[in-house]
């Protein structure tokens, strides 16, 4: 595609003014992510996953267990430092304790960009959006909506596109 | 009674917790952050549930993620344990704004009790003497005038919190201005919440507090006191009951006095009124705690009660199980927090995994710890690892037993202060109950374990 001189003054604009402020605003915050969509375009900054917030190398949750899983759950204590988990990638996880609601028209097969809204856990009224971590394909919901999920629970899996 | 509760707090405080629902036949919920996946607590539990990252701002102190817990998981009550969220009268409002059940105060009773200048006068009028203090202060302008009315030197205090986080002693309006910077930084991180007040200080205190249990239908009780005067700049180290400083006739005075005026200003729960005692036996009422508190196994053991069952029914709405007269007092106890801190460095907390845990034994011995060898041990939060409670038909006995227990405790792994306590059980002025809150700053812990060392 050709550019125009139209998109030439829009690819000059992002590059001289939106990046450069987006950097500052992202080294500043405490985000992992920004993002900002105007008319056709749109600009995403990820910080390295260096260095990464507590999130990023959480166990898997232990979703309401019987005093009888509490043996598995001491079990990857065994190592004097339990190496960070990587972050399992495509894994949505919840972002509060609440009920989830699936956002409508989102199901398993569904084409995601990082970022994109797939439903909400409601916490005492507030909706909390939960997002998918990559691009990709929604490959497995977890939970159901109407379902009660604790902070960090998995909720789906999606197949990030290479 | 309830049938489910939610525990919103961590470490030993949450397994005393789950222990008291399992004697009462509760079921358990023990809501926790990423940190503590592999808690005791979260393992004992019936049930889980995680309400955030290691962050407590995010998890132990989100009143809307604790909440949210409670509501999903079916909970008809919140036990909040001590710090976090245990006097936060929003919180306990919120909690029954969604039809829960705090346990502790009532949200009114909280708010009347939340202003500590406030608590003062109000139990000053109901005969206590207390000791000059200030109103919450506004600004550094404010609390400089503040001090000069009462007269150096004053104390620095958090109205969110004890534990002496966010605690200075100053001599000049120079210190002051210095300390009150640290000390709003230390609040704002312990509590959620920077508001400072000062208070009198007094040279060569004792710290005495008096437990109280009251029930919604106006039935009091005091259950003695507990003297900690082992402090180390304002932090309980050591807690004991009765208090060695106290005659008869001035326990007595203490007591009565203590109950009828919490009785008479309407309080309701468990509580702590906390005075300070002068050289010349003179007490000065300082604070009330509205929670329960890191010490209470002391009275626990002279009194044969379990206070925090007794916490969980007033709560629930039944009357208090006993009568003064039915609550006797026997022989003496005393509690050692153990916490991970380096005492050869400045108390320097460590974290870090727990590769040999094993707790004492024998007659009068209690241990409420959350640890196991293995545990790991996490950096976020406060360093209390446990509390060994020791129990004697006198105090010496008491303090037989304490050595005897304190050498067989082993935790490794991590450095402990349990080397500051087995000098302290060699110490003249511990040993004649002579201690006072500021011996150990004043001295220095270093010089203070030397020289018993030397001794022998």
């Amino acid at each position: 595609m050709a550019g125009n001189s139209e998109e030439r003054a829009t690819i000059a604009h992002l590059a001289d003014e939106v990046v450069p402020t987006l950097i500052e605003r992202l080294a500043k915050s405490e985000l992992g992510e920004l993002e900002v969509r105007q008319d056709g375009w749109r600009v995403r900054l990820r910080r390295a996953v260096d260095g990464a917030a507590p999130d990023d190398h959480a166990a898997q949750p232990v979703a309401r267990h019987k005093p009888g899983a509490a043996a598995q759950t001491a079990a990857h204590a065994g190592e004097p430092h339990p190496p960070r988990r990587e972050p399992q990638r495509g894994q949505v996880k919840s972002p509060a304790v609440g009920y989830f609601t699936l956002r409508g028209g989102v199901a398993v097969g569904s084409k995601l960009r990082s970022g994109d809204n797939i439903g909400a856990v409601d916490m005492l009224g507030v909706r909390q959006e939960v997002v998918s971590p990559v691009d990709g394909v929604l490959k497995s919901l977890e939970v159901e909506s109407g379902q009660a999920v604790e902070f960090g629970q998995a909720i789906g899996q999606v197949e990030a596109s290479v | 009674m309830f049938s489910r509760v939610l525990i919103a707090n961590r470490g030993e405080i949450a397994l005393r917790i789950v222990r008291a629902c399992r004697c009462l036949g509760i079921t358990s919920v023990v809501a926790y952050s990423e940190a503590d996946r592999d808690s005791r607590a979260v393992q004992l539990a019936d049930e889980a549930i995680c309400v955030g990252p290691a962050e407590s701002r995010r998890s132990y102190l989100s009143a809307a993620s604790i909440l949210s817990a409670a509501i999903v998981t079916g909970c008809e009550a919140i036990h909040p344990g001590y710090g976090f969220l245990s006097e936060d009268d929003t919180f306990a409002e919120m909690t029954r704004a969604h039809g829960l059940t705090f346990i502790g105060p009532s949200p009114e009773v909280l708010e009347r009790f939340a202003s500590k200048a406030g608590t003062r006068t109000l139990l000053g009028k109901h005969g206590l003497p207390t000791i000059p203090g200030s109103g919450m202060l506004r600004d550094d302008a404010h609390a400089m005038a503040e001090a000069d009315k009462i007269g150096y030197p004053v104390l620095i205090k958090p109205s969110a919190g004890g534990g002496g986080k966010g605690m200075r002693m100053v001599r000049s309006p120079r210190e002051l201005q210095q300390a009150m910077t640290i000390c709003r930084s230390e609040a704002l991180a312990a509590f959620g919440d920077d508001s400072l007040y000062l208070e009198k200080w007094l040279e060569d205190n004792r710290h005495v507090e008096v437990q109280v249990m009251v029930d919604r239908f106006g039935n009091g009780v005091h259950v003695g006191e507990r003297d900690c005067s082992v402090q180390r700049r304002h932090q309980k180290i050591v807690e004991e009951g009765p208090s060695p400083a106290l005659t008869d006739d001035q326990r007595t005075a203490l007591l009565d006095s203590a109950i009828k005026a919490v009785l008479a200003a309407g309080y309701e729960n468990v509580g702590t009124l906390e005075f300070l005692l002068d050289r010349q036996g003179n007490w000065f009422f300082i604070e009330i705690n509205c929670r329960i508190q890191v010490e209470h196994p002391v009275t626990e053991m002279i009194s044969g009660l379990d206070i925090v069952a007794e916490q969980i029914r007033i709560a629930a709405g039944e009357p208090l199980s006993v009568k003064q007269s039915d609550i006797e007092l026997r022989g003496h106890a005393i509690e050692f927090r153990i916490n991970a801190e380096d005492v050869a460095h400045d108390f320097r907390p460590g974290a870090g995994r727990i590769e040999t845990y094993l707790a004492p034994g024998g007659p009068g011995v209690r241990m409420d710890s959350h640890l196991y060898s293995g545990y790991e041990v996490p950096p976020y939060y406060d360093s209390l690892l446990g509390k060994l409670i020791v129990w004697g038909p006198d105090r010496a006995t008491a303090i037989a037993r304490s050595r005897a227990a304190l050498d067989e405790l082993v935790v490794d792994g991590v450095v402990t202060n349990v080397p500051l306590h087995r000098a302290l059980l060699r110490n003249d002025t511990f040993l004649n109950g002579e201690f006072t809150t500021n011996l150990l700053d004043r001295v220095g812990s270093a010089a203070f374990m030397a020289a018993a060392d030397a001794a022998a």
